[in-house]
């Protein structure tokens, strides 16, 4: 009865969860393992439905608003940002509760934070660092001027992103930044094309090509706590399921299987159905 | 609608700048590409190897995609790197394939009676391949000329992905930050440059068809002969 208004297509046998996700590792992982712990949960089997790989939070969103999907991993200070255009609180705690009351406006739910903050992160390679002595990013400020930068467009474009950070360090490198695709900066920074680009936080490249995340000193960037975003309908049987994911993804697990499916090229599934093991039993 | 003519008026001088890059990496990979697939395709038509090895190479560079591209590209010295010149090498080895067909079935297609015709009026192998075959095989050329640049117009779109700005600049913003309006103003122009590139070299051919190339080919095999 509970799951009949959610599934309305009455030929399914059991109760039908179409999961979404952005088209990058992190969000893949946090697909599949929402994908998994539906599919373990106690009860009538699930029909898990993976629409993942969705090309970005506008599409993900636009796809949930429609009900094409039923539940996608987002960020609180994303959600702030780009879908309701506020500026994103320094506090954690209020950027959730903010978060929670903007979506319930649309009729949408979110999960208690996962655990981990998926935010900038400004990198640099090891031996740069370790040559210009740079820890923090007031560091990276007394020597951008012989420094090339390259940033994604989600970065220059985001009140958040460059041009705020510019100003709150006096940021000036050698040349405008090269403006790309984000994965692309990544590789630039490895071949030495950049020294400087704007990466996540929980990136598994971080450790394998050698790069160190400065710390932001000033504290300029908000929180990005990881959520799910969900519809109503879904909620009778997403609840339990997101309770006993909830805080359980440190910073540490999340670079780790992000690392296990980008630098290791093991498969996204496998590496969430190993993680889930390490969970107590609901 | 109005609101996004409006959004256009307002960005016009950035709309400007960004369709200008997007015209010079799309001429000067097409020119690039034709300046190595005309003869490519030329040495396809007399040589079977030249055949097999040419196109075959071609065909597996159209299947690679664009950011996995980019991604060969980057540590390259010279060719390679952040910005435009990346792009275009890519740009070029993608428009490689449609030329090359262009010039290679042109010239395969060609009456072997007109060649037979133009041998036995004692021309040069040279003389046959710019009196006769190069002009009959013209629409052939001109087609996988128009294919290559249409192609090139939308596919450097993705060079705004590694610093090469063009029309791509607005798409990917747009994508970034979920404006529609910067989308919009990134892909309707884009349509219409390749409109606008391929009724350009629609016009070029036929001028070119004027002058080169007669109406038949009898009377045009006599033009040649009296002409050489």
């Amino acid at each position: 009865m509970l799951f009949a208004a959610v599934f309305a297509a009455g030929c399914h046998r059991g109760p039908r969860l179409v999961i979404g996700s952005k088209d990058f590792t992190e969000q893949i992982v946090l697909g599949e393992l929402l994908a998994d712990a539906a599919q373990q949960h106690p009860g009538p089997p699930v029909e898990v439905v993976r629409r993942f790989d969705l090309g970005g939070t506008l599409i993900c969103h636009r796809a949930l608003e429609a009900g094409r999907i039923s539940v996608y991993p987002e960020y609180t200070g994303t959600a702030l940002a780009d879908i309701f255009h506020q500026p994103p609180p320094a506090d954690a705690a209020a950027a959730w509760r903010q978060t929670r009351a903007d979506y319930a406006r649309l009729g949408l739910r979110i999960s208690p934070p996962l655990g981990f903050d998926d935010s900038f992160a400004i990198l640099v390679r090891q031996t740069t660092a370790t040559r210009l002595h740079l820890e923090t990013l007031s560091d990276l400020a007394r020597v951008a001027p012989r420094l090339r930068a390259g940033f994604g467009y989600e970065f220059m474009e985001r009140p958040d992103g460059y041009r705020g950070l510019a100003r709150a360090y006096h940021l000036h490198f050698a040349a405008p930044p090269h403006v790309m695709d984000l994965a692309l900066t990544y590789m630039a920074l490895a071949a030495r094309r950049v020294d400087v680009i704007a990466g996540d936080s929980t990136a598994g490249r971080i450790a394998a090509l050698h790069l160190r995340q400065l710390r932001d000193d000033r504290h300029f960037f908000p929180a990005y706590q990881a959520i799910y975003v969900y519809r109503p309908e879904a909620a009778p049987l997403l609840r339990p399921i997101l309770a006993r994911l909830a805080g359980r993804i440190s910073t540490a697990a999340m670079r780790a299987m992000n690392a296990e499916v980008d630098v290791d090229h093991q498969d996204p599934k496998a590496v969430a159905l190993r993680w889930l093991a390490t969970l107590p039993a609901q | 609608m109005r609101a996004w003519l409006q959004f256009l008026i307002f960005h016009r001088r950035e709309l400007l700048q960004l369709l200008l890059e997007h015209i010079g990496l799309v001429a000067a990979s097409t020119l690039i590409a034709a300046a190595i697939a005309l003869p490519l395709g030329i040495w396809a038509t007399r040589s079977r190897a030249a055949r097999r090895w040419g196109i075959g190479t071609a065909n597996i560079v159209q299947t690679i995609p664009s950011l996995a591209m980019f991604g060969f590209l980057l540590p390259l010295p010279l060719l390679g790197g952040v910005g435009a010149s990346s792009a275009i090498v890519a740009l070029v080895l993608y428009s490689l394939l449609p030329i090359m067909r262009g010039v290679y079935s042109g010239i395969a297609q060609v009456d072997p009676a007109v060649k037979e015709a133009a041998v036995a009026l004692g021309l040069t192998a040279r003389q046959r391949l710019w009196q006769v075959e190069l002009p009959l095989a013209l629409p052939s050329i001109f087609g996988g000329l128009r294919v290559a640049a249409v192609i090139a117009v939308g596919t450097a779109t993705i060079g705004a992905a590694i610093g090469a700005g063009g029309l791509g600049e607005f798409i990917f913003r747009g994508l970034a930050t979920a404006d529609n309006n910067l989308i919009l103003a990134g892909a309707v122009p884009a349509a219409l440059l390749a409109l606008a590139v391929d009724g350009l070299l629609g016009g070029l051919e036929s001028m070119l068809a004027r002058r080169y190339r007669p109406a038949a080919p009898p009377p045009a095999l006599a033009e040649t002969a009296s002409g050489a």
